[in-house]
């Protein structure tokens, strides 16, 4: 082999100018291939790292609690990010909360629509990298990016150059916002502009920045409350899918009640639910008559949900439990709520009846005593009895979702500390499965367009309780995946025009090659060399030729790309400016993609070389020994 | 003991829309060492029936037995193998490799045996440039010998395999009369020293001298 290949090196020396010229060609192809190449994955690496993890981070946990689907909300802050972080282990760099509202902004005499981001300034460590992103992303023209964490401001905010232009405000000027809060009530707030910036990307020239905490008041989250939940991983590509899995292991949710004692109210009250806390036990005076008159007598009652939104599992729950009393149409509609037979008996009521319900909430509010929420309140009108058994519990009385949820949410119960004493129906129980959870967890999804019918699918089945989805940066972005894929395919194809050109040439070579060296061929055939060696010498021949300019190729490619990269464009106003990094083109060529490429222009040149290459193999070599040029 | 075996030789190509009798029946034996010359006007066979001797072109019928080996019935590979092993080549155009020196040259066939050690090869192919006296010349490419010289490297490279018989077509066709006499007399010398059959083909009358027996072949048949 050694011998072969020492022939076939030396053979391409002997057309030396033919070779240079076609390995030219083939080195072109190859810078120009590599060039393509690393343009797009640049470009995916901006709209991945710089865009989409910038809003998504590497693994995202996003919640949904309300009607549409669209109350980033999760109600126990520390729990949620205590399982991400623990999971994520020693890959993770940091976790930050997703908070972001559109507003309407006025400045001075002007008006804009807004995107309004909380980005945590305060209690959070940054790396080296991370400052040098920041300062990348934000390039301030007036003031200080550490200045949207001043507590002596009133809401520091950070706007883009345009924006402020459109609003006519300046540095320490007061805008003033409208927006809707979680909760969907009107606020308005006065937000103190501390800096100006300049960006090129016109993602960022809409969107106004204030510090998280800041951002979590004014849009109603309480302190224990977050929304979604960004983890930023140090070896994201290796890692993102794996821990993005083992976060959606760990957040299987667990059976959701509420432990409480219940009461009979007046049996002529109002039909409909009504819901108090202790905050306002001031306004409500029945309320807290009735709650100190019966503390010491009543019943302690687990409250279950059953999901009655959805028809599979409404059928199950009907077929599974016994009706004393109450027609089902009542029981199992949305207000509907049944009391087991005995506790019927000890509460002495009947269908129809209104219960008051008390219970411990998990959060008690520490910094404002006085509006604390010590003991939470709400009733509910029985619309049936059941026959309870062992599966169904005694002491226990199943509600609607719709009914149980807003309330579950609203007061979070200690569920840990509560299930010693709660009755939890057991997993063998034919109607667990109709049972609602803590929170519905989504499958995880493997593309956007997975993650889209997963969403459509959840709002189908109006889900009442919180739904939280757990993505990597690929589901995420695997819209950019498919653009990096696309640009792939049209570089590809354009590159592999160019080669066909070039391979025409390889052919056209290898077959005068041949032509000259038909005599050489029979004397190294009449010598004693075989077929498949003879073939061998010219498929070697075209690989070392390949191989040099593929090597040449990839040197003139980082030249040609560090010449690129140098030239400044200035873009501004325009989409496109998003493909620069600092008003540069940027190329991210990879190792893979370097070697795959090349292996690829190796294997269609060997495969070329072939066919000319097996016709010179199987010369007879008594016709090769007459040829004459 | 006959190293050669042919009987009724016939071969046949087409040449345009014709069919060309190159062999008309030749029936001969040759015994091992002998030194043969095939003599001949142009045209008249040798180089055919060199070349079927030589396991490089297939005859159209007849047998032609190497060494207890029946050649029209072998495929490629055993063909080929025949060649590198029994049989060495030296050509009229010398037919070296270009792009290798005189060492690499003569190393050439033991090369392709892969069975041999390198320090083996090089010993045994350094013995036979001794041989044809071309020492000084060991790291010279082919390019830079004269016609002698590369002749030279041809038989000392026909005869690095230690072959059965060494076949030439016409050796001394492309050399002045002097360096041809040079050429036959080591080949002469080689014959004696190896004891390897040597047959070569020509039709210059001052050539056939130097043959121990004449083979004289017109239009495809052996000539009394």
């Amino acid at each position: 082999m050694k011998f072969l290949f020492i022939i076939s090196l030396r053979n391409l020396f002997r057309q030396k100018r033919r070779n240079i010229l076609l390995g030219s060609a083939m080195a072109f192809g190859v810078m120009i291939l590599i060039i393509a190449n690393s343009f797009s994955h640049g470009i995916s690496d901006i709209l991945f790292n710089r865009i989409v993890v910038y809003v998504a981070g590497h693994v995202n946990i996003s919640i949904n609690e309300g009607k549409g689907r669209d109350l980033p909300l999760f109600r126990d802050r520390d729990r949620l990010t205590k399982i991400a972080v623990e999971t994520a282990g020693d890959k993770l760099i940091e976790y930050n909360e997703g908070v972001g509202i559109f507003l309407r902004a006025i400045g001075n005499g002007k008006v804009e629509n807004l995107v309004l981001v909380g980005i945590n300034t305060i209690s959070r460590t940054l790396t080296q990298k991370q400052r040098e992103e920041i300062n990348e992303s934000f390039k301030m023209l007036y003031g200080k990016f550490k200045d949207l964490g001043n507590k002596s401001i009133e809401n520091p905010a950070i706007l883009s150059k345009e924006k402020a232009d459109a609003l006519s405000v300046k540095p320490n000027d007061i805008v003033r916002v409208r927006y809707r809060n979680i909760y969907g009530q009107t606020q308005s707030s006065r937000l103190t502009v501390v800096g100006i910036m300049s960006n090129d990307n016109i993602f960022m020239q809409g969107v106004m920045f204030v510090e998280l905490t800041n951002l979590k008041e004014m849009m109603g989250y309480r302190p224990y409350e977050c929304g979604s939940i960004k983890l930023t991983l140090k070896e994201p590509q290796k890692d993102a899918a794996d821990v993005a899995d083992k976060i959606h292991s760990a957040l299987r949710p667990g059976p959701a009640f509420i432990l409480a004692t219940a009461k009979v109210l007046n049996q002529d009250s109002s039909m409909n639910p009504d819901v108090s806390t202790s905050e306002n036990k001031n306004s409500n005076p029945n309320t807290i008559s009735s709650n100190n008159q019966n503390a010491d007598t009543s019943p302690r009652v687990t409250l279950i949900p059953f999901m009655g939104n959805d028809e599979p599992l409404k059928k199950l729950m009907l077929s599974s439990f016994k009706l004393s009393s109450g027609n089902v149409k009542d029981v199992f509609g949305k207000d509907g709520m049944m009391v087991s037979d005995y506790l019927a008996d000890i509460l002495k009521i009947k269908q129809g009846d209104k219960l008051e319900f008390h219970f411990k909430p998990k959060f008690i509010t520490k910094d404002k005593p006085e509006f604390a929420v010590r003991e939470a309140i709400f009733s509910a009108v029985v619309k049936g009895i059941f026959i309870s058994d062992d599966s169904t519990g005694k002491e226990t009385i199943y509600m609607h979702e719709a009914l149980f949820y807003p309330k579950f949410y609203e007061n979070l119960p200690d569920l840990q500390s509560d299930s010693k004493f709660a009755f939890i129906p057991k997993e063998k129980a034919s109607f667990k499965p109709a049972l609602g959870t803590e929170w519905v967890l989504l499958d995880r999804s493997r593309s956007t367009d997975d993650l889209k019918q997963k969403l459509r699918a959840a709002g189908r089945k109006k889900i009442k309780a919180a739904t939280i989805d757990v993505n990597s940066m690929y589901e995420s972005a695997s819209d950019v995946l498919k653009l990096e894929n696309a640009l792939n395919i049209i570089t590809f194809t354009a590159v592999l025009i160019l080669f066909f050109i070039i391979l025409v040439g390889v052919v056209n070579t290898l077959r005068m090659t041949i032509r000259e060296r038909t005599r050489e061929i029979g004397t190294i055939r009449a010598i004693g060399m075989q077929k498949k060696d003879v073939l061998l010498i010219f498929v070697i021949e075209t690989a070392i030729l390949t191989a040099f300019a593929s090597i040449a190729g990839t040197i003139l490619a980082f030249i040609s790309m560090a010449g690129l990269s140098n030239i400044a464009f200035q873009i501004t106003d325009n989409p496109m400016g998003i493909l620069l990094v600092k008003d540069r083109l940027h190329f991210v060529p990879t190792f893979i993609g370097i070697v795959g490429n090349i292996g690829f222009i190796l294997f269609i040149s060997i495969i070329t070389a072939f066919f000319p290459s097996r016709k010179a193999a199987n010369l007879s070599a008594a016709d090769a020994l007459r040829h004459f040029e | 003991m006959n190293i050669i075996e042919i009987k009724e030789l016939t071969k046949n190509y087409p040449l345009g829309s014709t069919i060309v009798h190159a062999l008309r029946g030749i029936d001969f034996n040759i015994a091992s060492g002998d030194f043969l010359s095939i003599v001949g006007p142009s045209g008249s066979g040798k180089t055919t029936l060199l070349n079927i001797i030589g396991c490089i072109d297939n005859a159209s019928s007849g047998s032609v037995n190497i060494g207890g080996v029946e050649i029209t019935k072998l495929n490629d590979k055993e063909i080929t193998d025949i060649r590198l092993h029994k049989i060495g080549f030296i050509f009229q155009t010398f037919n070296l490799i270009p792009v290798l020196d005189v060492l690499e040259n003569v190393e050439f066939p033991l090369l392709l045996m892969k069975n041999r050690s390198k320090s083996e090869v090089k010993k045994r192919a350094e013995s036979l440039i001794d041989a044809v006296g071309l020492s000084e010349h060991i790291k010279h490419r082919p390019s830079e010998l004269s016609g002698g010289q590369r002749q030279r490297v041809a038989i000392a490279r026909a005869l690095v395999t230690n072959p059965d018989i060494v076949l030439a077509d016409e050796p001394t066709a492309n050399l002045d009369s002097a360096t041809g006499e040079q050429i036959l007399e080591l080949m002469k010398e080689m014959n004696r020293k190896e004891k390897t059959t040597f047959i070569f083909s020509t039709h210059d009358s001052n050539v056939i001298k130097y043959a121990g027996y004449v083979l004289k072949i017109k239009d495809g048949k052996m000539v009394n």
